[in-house]
């Protein structure tokens, strides 16, 4: 009752970039689904394929994996540095080692062409997303 | 504006009675979109209005992108946390 008396009527912005409040780690899962399927059809490319239409579909999706494995990247520093605070360590103590498994596996996924390493950022992002949502509630 | 103010934090303002001051988190309108309001820190006062800045500057977009605000789009000066209950005090001059 208290509580609803005064509770205030005017909403005020601290943070105007972005209307505050807007954090979703579907974006690093698309970006970890792409980096999976392009390293699937990477490898299932012919290995002696070299016209010039089989060379520039190669480097075409190895720039696509780049592309997305920095997009995932960048996606999870967002929810690390801004979405997570402090007091979610208590819920989540293992938070920053799995941001950190994460991000490395971003990097590992342009080094290579590994399913392995993909299956595994696309699982350590799954892991986040839990998180993320568990907080929510 | 973190970590001064925290998204959900309940504020009291208080009408401008006076010149704000240097490092004063004041509501103003937001000169872009003038029905929407916003948090910041007065950064130096001028004649006419004041630049505010926001403290994590790296991420706010304030006077250093649509100038100062003139006085009359002051709302109020922010002045006092009442919840949540473990973050309740005055917000002080940064």
């Amino acid at each position: 009752m208290l509580g609803r008396l005064l509770k205030p009527t005017t909403i005020a912005h601290a943070h105007c970039d972005i209307p505050c409040g807007i954090y979703d780690p579907t974006p690093a899962k698309i970006a970890a689904d792409t980096v999976a399927k392009m390293v699937e059809k990477i490898t299932a490319l012919p290995a002696d394929a070299s016209d010039f239409a089989a060379r520039n579909s190669f480097v075409r999706m190895v720039a696509v994996k780049e592309e997305h494995a920095q997009i995932c990247k960048k996606e999870l520093e967002i929810l690390w540095t801004d979405y997570f605070k402090p007091e979610h360590l208590e819920k989540f103590p293992k938070l920053h080692e799995t941001f950190w498994k994460a991000t490395k596996l971003c990097s590992k996924n342009k080094q290579s062409v590994d399913a392995q390493a993909a299956s595994d950022l696309q699982a350590a992002v799954k892991e986040i997303s839990d998180m993320f949502w568990a907080s929510k509630k | 504006m973190e970590p001064a103010l925290r998204e959900g934090d309940w504020i009291l303002v208080l009408p401008p009675r006076r010149t704000p001051r240097e490092g004063e988190v004041v509501v103003v309108r937001d000169p872009r979109e003038r029905s929407r309001l916003l948090l910041k820190r007065v950064a130096s006062v001028t004649g006419d209005g004041c630049a505010v800045i926001g403290d994590r500057a790296e991420h706010s977009t304030d006077s250093r992108h649509f100038g100062p605000v003139p006085y009359a789009d002051i709302v109020g000066r922010a002045a006092f946390r009442y919840a949540p209950l473990r973050r309740i005090g005055p917000l002080r001059r940064g």
